[in-house]
């Protein structure tokens, strides 16, 4: 019986302080890090303007990576949501220079957007097609279909209205307003409803959750339809910022998104993960990115960064995990 | 028994279960009285894992009756059963670790406020409640089960199982992992549970644990219903014997064989936390037994000499031969094989065909330069299939496709090809047909006739006893007895097997 | 598991005879109806150039058919075509290699790559699919650093050779990728090594206590991905004659949906080269066949998405019901 003693953990209580103790406090640390760091390499980084530029630049990111963060944490991936933002901004785009009301402009992207995850969640859920297979094959129906329906032509001329993007909420430009709201409602509900739990328990253990009542085929369909309504809120504050809709899909954002979930704190395993910490992680990547300009590094060695950031965190991942395992592991 | 007089609680009668090649349970009869634990004993594989999945409704008996408070019930699903009061605390417990205490006890049916929202402050109450119901003091609500040792895990399954009102609880080997003060612990919970009339299936290996928390014990064997006791009437000799049973008949007789010199001697050999400084020797001819109880380590054993968990410390020499296998391509350089206790998971490529098993272990001596001879590979299937007389409609027909005991011939035959010096067979005749059974047994003794050492691992003792040259006895890792064939009686092995501390007085 | 785990046996089982059938039929039946609506498109010249625009994806196809059928996936080949390409333009312009040199040092570069997914896969195991997502970025994101997204042209003329000129009539690495095909599926069907790869992916366990090296034969596929990613960047750059950071942008979905197209599982332990050779020719005759009927190129790819998801779909279905 004499098993490997089991070091007590010096915070029993769980509380709001350990579950900060871990990955979001240490990527908060990193964003006020890298800044100070780089302001004095060079100070105009922290300029108002330049930091509102990050933030600004990349709520959508933070909010794609909120609905990432939901399909990974239950077992799941998506490499299609940069396609499908795509398809839904020129969607939306296209509706409001077509002169539908603005409000149906925005909301139409929305819904697509959750009925083109859910058939992807439902296929993966129920026809048990691996992740992969079903957004990889989706991501190119939409890229192809995009191009080929619009052959990559701008959308110009956007009424003034749609730029839903340039509006303020109670003095906060819209973008980091709804990128807070979203990821506040969203933490609360990860945390405090069934459902949301129900996704932690999926991913963890989808067999145990089977016995327990949670049914993992539905609460899969669900995190996909979900990741559809935050990748139609992600368009949204994604669209109405330009003025000029390039009927495209952004390159390399789906890794993007991947890398913000990831990097904040989500196990790529499943099971773990907050979504406060993928908005963080959204949000030091698109720092860092910007830094490079400020101490004079070529922007093109972000996306290597971005990939050895995203293999650096799942290796930690699987390294800690593999011993915590070994630790609770029965003689 | 002051509770004899009622109704049980939970009674099963008659139940049946076959799966395809295996009869996994057969007119078994078993009941629960409030207020009693009941104690499932039987070796791997003797049913009760199939047993409690009936129960918890996991499965569906081919026949018989479950009967819930003397009513007749039936359970299609888990949810079923626990509806009837029914808990199940399985080995590998079923927790979420990233979730509070709470949450994992609450799961699926937490206190909701307006709206279908969790009410956390009632779910967290209750759950104080429940802890504090068991005088559980050193558990928060609010604790992240990830955090917790396994005992404190435990106990939270405990609590999700009361948190049904559950009647009746399976505890499924509830101490296989826990320390002695987690055991003190988990017994004054039993009792305190008992003491509100809770029913209690209880499994485990462990006798000398049965006779302190057991009311009464059930033992099976082969699937089958061996006998009843209550542990006040019974001590541990009979148990042992009930459980490894006599079945002499069965067994093919044990020819002799000229014993030669020492093919494996092992000296000190550790591999933390299973294996705890282990020497032996096996000679040429030679079959020696491996006997103990489930967990003592003996197949854990078996896979420090066959590389797939190399030793951390020790010596293996192979014919005199100091050699160092740390992966199992050495092993079977030095001459090793090893036919594993799970055929399903590890012996066999069930998706493969008959053919392709049969020379997947000796695709190295079937081959040129990596390229295989599919003719000296179909020949060598095919004679393996007339020596070993493995009934398929051709050597091309699926390995997944075929009984268990024919199953068992092929790997035991892909091994075969490669004329080991040493063979390890680690339950190599479980849950097969008695046919088959004996044609193992010829095969084993045709082996040693030639010169093979065996090293047989066996929770039957009949064929431990039946077959060895030498029997040693394995406990918590250990080498802890030896025994010649005259001296090897099923008393003698048996009481190695449970160990020092005699739970026969502690019985009386 | 499977029924149709194809190991390569003498009697080839049922299904797997069924399903490469039905794949030549509606092959040949595509070429039939193609052929017959626009008459460009059944010529030896027409053919023959496909053969040519189907090589580099082809190339990578073969040892991504050894990586399905181990139960793995590399989705990073696309990034290291272009970080070889990169390498060989940037080894050759800026380091001065003589261009033998710079075409071995990108192989050399895409074997690399390869061999890391493949050890960090097996040590540290990583699951492949999110190994290879880490390393898609990471090998992309060097091809863009180092070559600072600067293209490299003026190769000497000799090196278009490769990419450009034939031989007896035939593109030369059409030829090269047949020879290829050739050892690719006898060492499938043949060796221990093709053995294994079925043997991990039908039952990986059981492939370990059969003593079979696992972890070297995974390893050792990652890396051939690798090296073939390397080996068609260097006939894709000799083909279009610049290279460019982007370049095999989105190849792993062709190759992904040529094996999976050829009958590959994707739950591991079954399929063929010549299947993956089938799923190939049919992906690129699509793409050719719908440019000639006046599609557009975007529009392929959504074509081989849907067949993706649809093999996908049609294969794990028949595995169901034949539990």
């Amino acid at each position: 019986m004499s098993a490997i003693p089991v070091p007590r953990l010096a915070l029993p209580r769980a509380g709001i302080f350990r579950r900060f103790a871990s990955q979001e406090a240490l990527l908060a640390l990193a964003v006020i890090g890298l800044a100070i760091a780089v302001g004095f390499v060079n100070p105009r980084f922290l300029a108002y303007r330049n930091l509102a530029d990050i933030l600004l630049g990349n709520a959508y990111i933070a909010i794609a990576a909120i609905g990432m963060s939901m399909v990974i944490i239950s077992g799941n991936i998506d490499i299609s949501v940069g396609a499908l933002i795509g398809v839904l901004a020129t969607v939306s785009g296209s509706l409001a220079v077509a002169g539908a009301p603005t409000l149906v402009a925005w909301i139409v992207p929305v819904v697509l957007g959750v009925l083109v995850m859910a058939a992807q969640g439902a296929v993966v859920a129920y026809l048990r097609i691996p992740a992969i297979v079903v957004t990889l094959g989706m991501m190119s129906i939409l890229k192809g279909g995009l191009i080929s329906v619009t052959g990559g032509k701008w959308i110009t001329d956007l009424p003034q209205g749609f730029h839903l993007a340039d509006l303020n909420l109670l003095g906060v430009p819209m973008p980091v307003a709804i990128m807070v709201v979203a990821t506040a409602l969203a933490a609360l509900w990860m945390r405090y409803s069934a459902s949301g739990r129900a996704i932690y328990a999926t991913g963890g253990n989808a067999e145990a959750a089977r016995l327990c009542g949670v049914n993992p085929q539905r609460t899969v369909v669900m995190v996909f339809a979900l990741h559809g309504f935050f990748a139609g809120i992600a368009t949204l504050v994604y669209a109405t910022q330009l003025r000029v809709i390039q009927s495209t899909t952004p390159p390399g954002l789906e890794l993007t998104v991947i890398t913000a979930a990831v990097v904040g704190g989500v196990s790529i395993l499943g099971g773990v993960g907050t979504v406060v910490g993928a908005t963080l992680a959204a949000i030091l990547i698109a720092e860092i990115t910007s830094a490079l300009v400020f101490v004079n590094i070529s922007p093109y060695w972000t996306d290597s960064l971005r990939g050895g950031l995203i293999l650096a965190t799942v290796i930690a991942d699987i390294v800690r995990r593999r011993r915590r395992a070994s630790r609770g592991r029965r003689i | 028994m002051s509770a004899a007089a009622t109704v049980p609680l939970l009674e099963v009668k008659g139940l049946e279960k076959s799966f395809p090649g295996v009869r996994a349970l057969s007119g078994v009869s078993f009941d629960v009285r409030p207020g009693e634990v009941h104690a499932l004993l039987g070796e791997n594989g003797a049913g009760k894992s199939t047993l409690i999945k009936i129960v918890s409704g996991v499965y569906q008996p081919d026949a018989g009756e479950i009967l819930i408070d003397g009513r007749a019930m039936r359970f299609a699903a888990p949810e079923d059963a626990r509806r009837a009061g029914v808990a199940t605390i399985y080995q590998e417990l079923l927790l979420f670790p990233e979730l509070t205490v709470a949450e994992n006890i609450f799961l699926g049916h937490a206190p909701r406020a307006s709206g279908g929202r969790i009410d956390w402050r009632a779910m967290t109450a209750k759950a104080e409640a429940l802890l504090a119901s068991l005088d559980i003091d050193d558990l928060a609500a609010d604790q992240v089960v990830g955090s917790l040792s396994v005992g404190h895990r435990q106990r939270v399954e405990i609590l999700r199982a009361l948190s049904h009102d559950a009647r009746i609880l399976i505890m499924d080997e509830p101490t296989a992992a826990l320390t002695e003060a987690d055991v003190t612990r988990l017994f004054a919970i039993v009792r305190r549970l008992k003491e509100r009339g809770v029913g209690i299936v209880y499994i485990s290996h462990r006798l000398d644990e049965l006779f302190q928390i057991a009311d009464r014990v059930t033992v099976l064997r082969d699937g089958a219903w061996v006998g009843a006791r209550d542990m006040a009437d019974t001590n541990a000799a009979e148990l042992v014997q009930m459980m490894v049973g006599r079945r002499i008949d069965n067994l093919f007789p044990k020819i002799a064989a000229p014993i030669g010199a020492p093919v494996l001697q092992a000296r000190g050999l550790v591999r933390n936390p299973t294996t705890r400084d282990v020497s032996l020797e096996v000679r040429a001819g030679e079959i020696v037994g491996l006997a103990g109880l489930v967990g003592s380590g003996r197949s854990e054993l078996a896979q420090v000499l066959f590389g797939i968990t190399p030793a951390e410390r020790g010596e293996i020499r192979l014919d005199g031969q100091a050699v160092r296998i740390d992966s199992p391509e050495r092993a079977r350089a030095g001459g090793i094989a090893y036919v594993p206790e799970d055929r399903g998971a590890q012996g066999l490529v069930r998706a493969m065909s008959v053919l392709h098993n049969f020379s997947l272990a000796a695709l190295g001596g079937l081959s040129r330069l990596g390229f295989i001879d599919r003719a000296a590979e179909r020949r060598m299937a095919e004679a393996g299939v007339l020596r070993f007389g493995v009934k398929t409609s051709s050597v091309d027909e699926l390995a997944g496709r075929l009984s268990g005991g024919n199953q068992q011939k092929i790997v035991l035959g892909k091994w075969l090809a490669n004329n080991p010096k040493l063979l390890i067979l680690d339950e190599p005749t479980r849950g097969i047909d008695v046919g088959a059974k004996a044609e193992i047994h010829r095969l084993m003794c045709e082996l040693a006739g030639e010169g093979v050492a065996i090293l047989m691992i066996s929770s039957e003792l009949p064929e431990v006893l039946g077959m060895s040259d030498r029997v040693l006895v394995m406990r918590e890792g250990r080498l802890v007895a030896e025994f010649d064939r005259a001296h090897a009686t099923s008393q003698a092995v048996g009481a190695a097997m449970m160990g020092g501390d005699d739970p026969m007085e502690r019985a009386a | 598991m499977s029924v149709f785990a194809a190991s390569p046996g003498r009697r080839v089982p049922k299904w797997l005879a069924r399903h490469e059938t039905l794949l030549a039929i509606i092959l040949v039946a595509a070429l039939a109806g193609l052929g017959a609506f626009n008459n460009r498109f059944l010529t030896v010249d027409n053919l023959l150039n496909q053969g040519r625009l189907m090589t580099e994806i082809g190339l990578i196809a073969l040892p991504m058919t050894f990586v399905i059928i181990t139960g793995g996936i590399d989705l990073s080949v696309g990034a290291i075509v272009g970080l070889s390409a990169v390498m060989l333009g940037y080894s050759w312009k800026t380091f001065g290699f003589p261009l033998p040199l710079a075409i071995a040092f990108a192989l050399a570069v895409g074997g690399l790559a390869g061999f890391v997914n493949g050890f960090v896969i097996t040590r540290v195991k990583v699951p492949p699919l999110i190994m290879t997502i880490a390393t898609l970025a990471l090998y992309r994101g060097l091809a863009e650093g180092v070559s600072q997204a600067r293209s490299v042209r003026g190769y000497p003329e000799w090196f278009y050779g490769l990419g450009q000129g034939e031989w007896l009539g035939v593109p030369t690495q059409l030829l090269l990728l047949v020879v290829l095909i050739v050892i690719a599926g006898v060492a499938l069907d043949r060796t221990t090594f093709g053995r294994t790869l079925y043997a991990i992916g039908s039952n990986e366990t059981a492939a370990r206590f059969s003593a079979l090296d696992v972890d070297r034969t995974k390893v050792v596929i990652y890396t051939l991905s690798g090296l073939a990613s390397g080996l068609a960047a260097v006939v894709l750059v000799s083909r279009v004659t610049t290279t460019r950071m982007d370049m095999g942008m989105g190849y792993e979905l062709d190759v992904i949906a040529a094996v999976v197209l050829g009958g590959t599982s994707i739950f591991g332990g079954a399929g063929t080269i010549w299947g993956t050779v089938i799923g190939l020719v049919m992906i690129q005759l699509l793409k050719n066949g719908l440019a000639l009927t006046g599609v557009k190129g975007d529009a392929t790819i959504v074509v081989i998405g849907v067949a993706l998801i649809m093999s996908t779909l049609i294969a794990s279905s028949l595995q169901r019901r034949r539990e």
